[in-house]
């Protein structure tokens, strides 16, 4: 590895790096503005100028763009160097405006601090400014063009990165525009990091325009919940409320980068219709009353029908302490549940995850971007965990083959083959494919149970004669690759896909490949939650219960049935039904309405939390501002009321786990830190693969990685004559998936204002080819038979998607509850058209 | 800019369109025919409209962005409708030297226009371009592709009247 002295200083780096990052490491940050680590090294915008004293190269040259070489003497105070730079920052801020003190950027302005550093402090240029028009780019990005000094970081984000191309670089020279082919909503779901990425104004957060200055806010560390990938990000609270979030940086899992559903996910947490008081029924109370109401009535109801007439139902959107005070409150008052599924197949198919993730074959996102070949089974990467998508654009980038078997039509942004068959042939594809792919020598010498498995598994054969060709070519890049990662969903597929994965995965490793295995799950903590579900009862039995009279109440801690569960039929009757429905939430939800009591919980950024992700990387998010309702709120716009009091107005939330005591136990709790550290420790004791979890600080880069594994031994015998049945007598109806989408169906981004302006209408897609013989065309609206009446909706016809199947986004603004139980079937008969 | 050009647009003709698409699915990469492509557009339209862009990327399956980048870019592809004799006036270094302002001064006194301009009777416009290579025959401008120099002032009149003359 070549050697370096940087000013003086001596370092050893990998072959390769560049004299900037060799820098960086020294903690001597050379300036840059074009350069970025995650988009590398174009020396366009000439300001990281050093002087190379010694070695191949001599005098004034660009940092970014020079290999480090050994020998080399570099000098970034050299008079010279200095002077060169100083002269580049001030042409740079020829044409730049002073508006500083009106642009959002202004207080963490990269050009703002080149300016000074470079020592640029009165200007010498006395003519006009150049101007220019300023384009409409959506809700979440403002431009203001007359600030750009043609770094070019934006466009090489927006193409090359993450591959779309409505937003780029026109014209030449000095009048070079980054911009639209015409104003418009930028069409990526990664633009918020325009902002994020730009060294000066030109992009900057439009939510939160003209809110505060960086030094206004009180940032801190937090994490996405918004998909199950636990993306970091920095919250930014004033005035009470959380404003604004950025991507914050964390190798292993989102790079520098977030989606724009987690950037703008968070408004639950602001919006004025999120309910801060205590409520029974509907009537605001004191928390203190709203607790002894639901204390009372719970051991009334203890009293008179014992401990296991009351049920609790989690979910995967709670921290880690709410799952676990959930669990803990069951097995000591002898409750039922926790349930934090609302579907026993979809509990069945995480816990299977969860228990196949071999840490051998656990990948992160960062490790994803070096795979050679990616095969996504029954996943939507893009609509249902954006930074997935962007994380397999980098490893298509550097050569990768992707393959995706998925019913729905599938857009990735980036070249890739869909083999979209329905979900009951995924399995039959998935091994098709990775039997085609490894070596059956290797196989044999791996040993018995990998030969089996290899043997009686489906091959090509079975592929459907219009997809053959395209299955032996993914096949024949499948074996080529030597780094080879499985993606598997666990919403669509069955529920043996998940563990199938995990199988093949292990056949590909005694294919002597290197294999990651990589899961998407339901919620951003469905991980924790799968963790602490054992043999509990499953929601649906809950419901069981209920309707039988055996359960009378119910505790809702932070899940919304009437959002997520699948049959509202059957919900409606059963809440009707109960005594005693106390709900514990943070945002107006249905279920909230419906409550006798209802206690307001703290979100995230007052509370903090442990999220568990998808690849079981145990982060924590610490409390980003103490709660209160926001000053914008109390004080309508004016200023405050003028009112003292020792509390902060609307802080009577607090953690549903601290809530979960107090109803259970009594009404005096430990301070946060405490009833934090027992929390904690009860956890490490009674969750088995959950270790000791230390301070959250030491969490905060890389969390932790937990092993989850069971050790259940690969190759599970698959029924594969059954699984070649299932398809049989399907012809004659379309499955109904339902599906997420970026914007709109996830629950808590479903509350922000600004990604409401994103939401496409919702509307189901289906095959041209069952389309026609429906007699349906593009836009006609239609009317689909469901078990509990009819749903009407647009139609999509789409090329790229399975025949057979009718996808249905699970919208906010669709009523797509009326399904008793999955997989769900409609005749074609069953599909109307709606004249109109 | 000022023009009387008739600026109402109408789809490409089929039979352009047709042969377009023929080339385009005859070569390996079709991107690199989008130059190609614009010029072809803007022979029959004598520009390039925000309409004939977005065509172009159907064509080529780009986005209408990926083609207005480059054509933008490239000077002689034309953003705006021009008149019938578009003027490129070199602006580099040898036809500085050999007077190139004074010729534009005096194109611009002549017309009427700016650099940038269309006659009002959509006769003449006048862009700058910066070197076409015929440094040999500074100062040099190109007339509708065609390059004239070197030039004085007053064989840029009798240019310029033959061609009204023959308009």
């Amino acid at each position: 590895m070549p050697k370096i002295i940087i000013d003086n200083h001596e370092i050893e780096v990998p072959e390769g790096t560049k004299v900037i990052e060799a820098a960086e490491q020294l903690g001597i940050m050379i300036p840059r503005f074009c350069y970025h680590p995650a988009l590398g090294s174009v020396g366009a915008c000439r300001v990281c100028a050093v002087k190379f004293l010694e070695g191949p190269f001599k005098g004034v040259q660009m940092s970014c763009m020079i290999d480090v070489k050994d020998g080399m003497i570099v000098s970034t105070t050299d008079e010279e160097a200095v002077e060169f730079r100083q002269y580049v920052i001030e042409w740079l801020m020829l044409n730049h405006p002073h508006d500083c003190p009106v642009c959002d950027e202004g207080g963490h302005c990269l050009l703002q601090d080149m300016t000074i550093s470079g020592g640029h402090g009165m200007r010498r240029y006395l003519g006009l400014k150049r101007t220019y028009r300023d384009q409409y780019l959506g809700p979440l990005v403002q431009h203001e063009m007359n600030r750009c000094i043609h770094c070019y970081r934006c466009s090489r984000f927006y193409q090359e990165f993450a591959g779309y191309f409505d937003l780029g670089v026109m014209q030449s020279a000095n009048r070079t525009y980054f911009g639209r082919f015409k104003d418009g909503i930028l069409e990526s779901p990664f633009t918020g990091n325009l902002s994020d990425i730009c060294p000066t104004g030109v992009y900057t957060d439009r939510p939160s325009r003209f809110f505060g200055r960086r030094w206004d806010y009180q940032r801190s560390p937090s994490l996405c919940i918004n998909c199950s990938l636990g993306c970091h990000t920095t919250a930014s609270a004033r005035y009470r409320e959380v404003v604004r979030q950025e991507a914050r940086y964390s190798e292993a899992v989102n790079g520098y980068f977030i989606c724009d559903r987690g950037r703008h996910g968070f408004h639950y947490a602001r919006n004025e219709t999120r309910p801060r008081r205590a409520l029974i029924e509907g009537r605001e109370v004191s928390t203190e009353e709203a607790i002894r109401a639901a204390r009372e009535k719970l051991a009334e109801l203890v009293k008179s029908a014992g401990p296991d007439s009351i049920a609790c139902l989690g979910s995967g959107r709670s921290g880690l302490e709410t799952q676990a005070m959930l669990k803990q409150l069951c097995q000591e008052k002898g409750w039922q549940g926790p349930s934090y599924f609302m579907d026993k197949s979809l509990a069945g198919k995480v816990k299977t995850a969860v228990s196949r993730l071999d840490p051998e074959l656990a990948v992160s996102l960062h490790q994803l971007e070096g795979s050679d070949a990616i095969i996504v089974v029954g996943a939507d990467p893009i609509n249902e965990a954006p930074m997935l998508a962007l994380a397999m654009r980098q490893a298509q980038r550097h050569g990768g083959k992707i393959a995706v078997v998925d019913p729905r039509p599938i857009f990735l942004p980036f070249d890739f083959t869909h083999l979209p068959v329905r979900p009951d042939e995924i399995n039959l594809y998935l091994s098709a494919l990775i039997k085609g792919a490894v070596d059956p020598q290797l196989i044999a010498e791996a040993g018995k149970g990998a030969a089996e498995f290899y043997q009686v598994s489906p091959s090509l054969e079975i592929v459907a004669d219009s997809l053959q060709e395209k299955a032996s070519i993914l096949a024949q890049e499948l074996r080529a690759g030597q780094k080879v990662v499985i993606v598997c969903g666990t919403q669509i597929v069955r529920e043996t896909t998940p563990a199938l994965a995990a199988d093949h995965a292990q056949l590909l490793r005694a294919a002597k490949k290197q294999v990651g295995l990589f899961y998407l799950l339901p919620q951003a903590n469905s991980f924790g939650a799968s963790l602490l579900t054992g043999d509990e009862v499953s929601f649906s039995e809950i419901l069981e219960g209920i309707e039988d009279g055996r359960v009378k109440s119910l505790i809702l801690a932070e899940n919304d049935p009437f959002y997520n569960f699948h049959d509202r039929q059957r919900l409606d009757l059963a809440i009707e039904k109960l005594d005693l429905l106390v709900v514990l939430d943070y945002f107006e939800s249905a279920a909230v309405k419906k409550a006798q009591v209802f206690l307001p919980t703290s979100t995230l950024y007052e509370g903090g939390g442990i999220f568990i992700n998808q690849e079981g990387r145990l982060q924590a998010a610490p409390k980003a501002y103490l709660g209160g309702i926001s000053i914008a709120q109390i004080g309508g716009g004016n200023h405050p009321p003028r009112v003292y009091g020792r509390d902060i107005p609307g802080g009577e939330v607090r953690a549903a786990h601290q809530f979960l005591t107090q109803i259970s136990n009594g009404d005096q709790i430990e301070d946060d830190d405490h009833t934090q550290r027992s929390l904690l420790r009860w956890i490490a004791d009674n969750i088995t693969p959950l270790p000791e979890i230390p301070p959250f600080d030491e969490l905060a880069e890389n969390g932790m990685r937990i092993s989850s594994s069971d050790n259940t031994p690969p190759y599970f015998a698959v029924k594969w004559q059954e699984e070649k049945d299932k398809g049989n007598g399907l012809e004659d109806s379309l499955e109904i998936i339902l599906t997420d989408w970026t914007f709109g169906t996830e629950e808590l981004s479903s509350f922000s204002p600004p990604l409401r302006k994103l939401e496409r209408s919702p509307c189901a897609s289906m095959h041209t080819k069952d389309a026609a013989r429906l007699g349906l065309d593009h836009g006609d609206k239609v009317k689909i038979k469901l078990d509990e009446g009819d749903v009407e909706v647009d139609v999509c016809a789409e090329e790229n998607m399975a025949s057979g199947a009718i996808v249905l986004p699970r919208h906010r603004l669709l009523e797509w509850q009326k399904i008793k139980s999955f997989p769900k079937f409609v005749s074609y008969e069953d599909v109307k058209k709606v004249s109109t | 800019m000022k023009c009387n050009v008739d600026l109402t647009y109408a789809m490409i003709p089929k039979e352009l369109k047709e042969l377009l698409a023929r080339q385009i699915a005859g070569i390996e990469h079709p991107r690199e025919l989008v130059v190609d492509v614009m010029f072809a557009v803007q022979d029959h339209y004598g520009y390039l409209s925000d309409e004939a862009v977005e065509e172009v990327a159907e064509l080529l399956d780009m986005s209408p962005l990926e083609v207005e980048q480059l054509a933008t870019f490239y000077t002689f592809i034309y953003r705006e409708p021009v008149g019938k004799y578009v003027i490129h006036v070199c602006d580099s270094v040898i036809c500085w030297m050999e007077g190139h302002e004074s010729l534009l001064d005096h194109l611009s006194g002549k017309l009427g226009i700016n650099l940038g301009e269309t006659t009002s009777d959509g006769m003449f416009s006048l862009l700058p371009v910066c070197c076409i290579g015929y440094c040999d025959r500074a100062p040099a401008i190109l007339i509708n592709k065609k390059v004239y120099g070197p030039l004085t002032i007053e064989k840029l009149n009798d240019i310029l009247e033959r061609l009204r003359a023959e308009a």
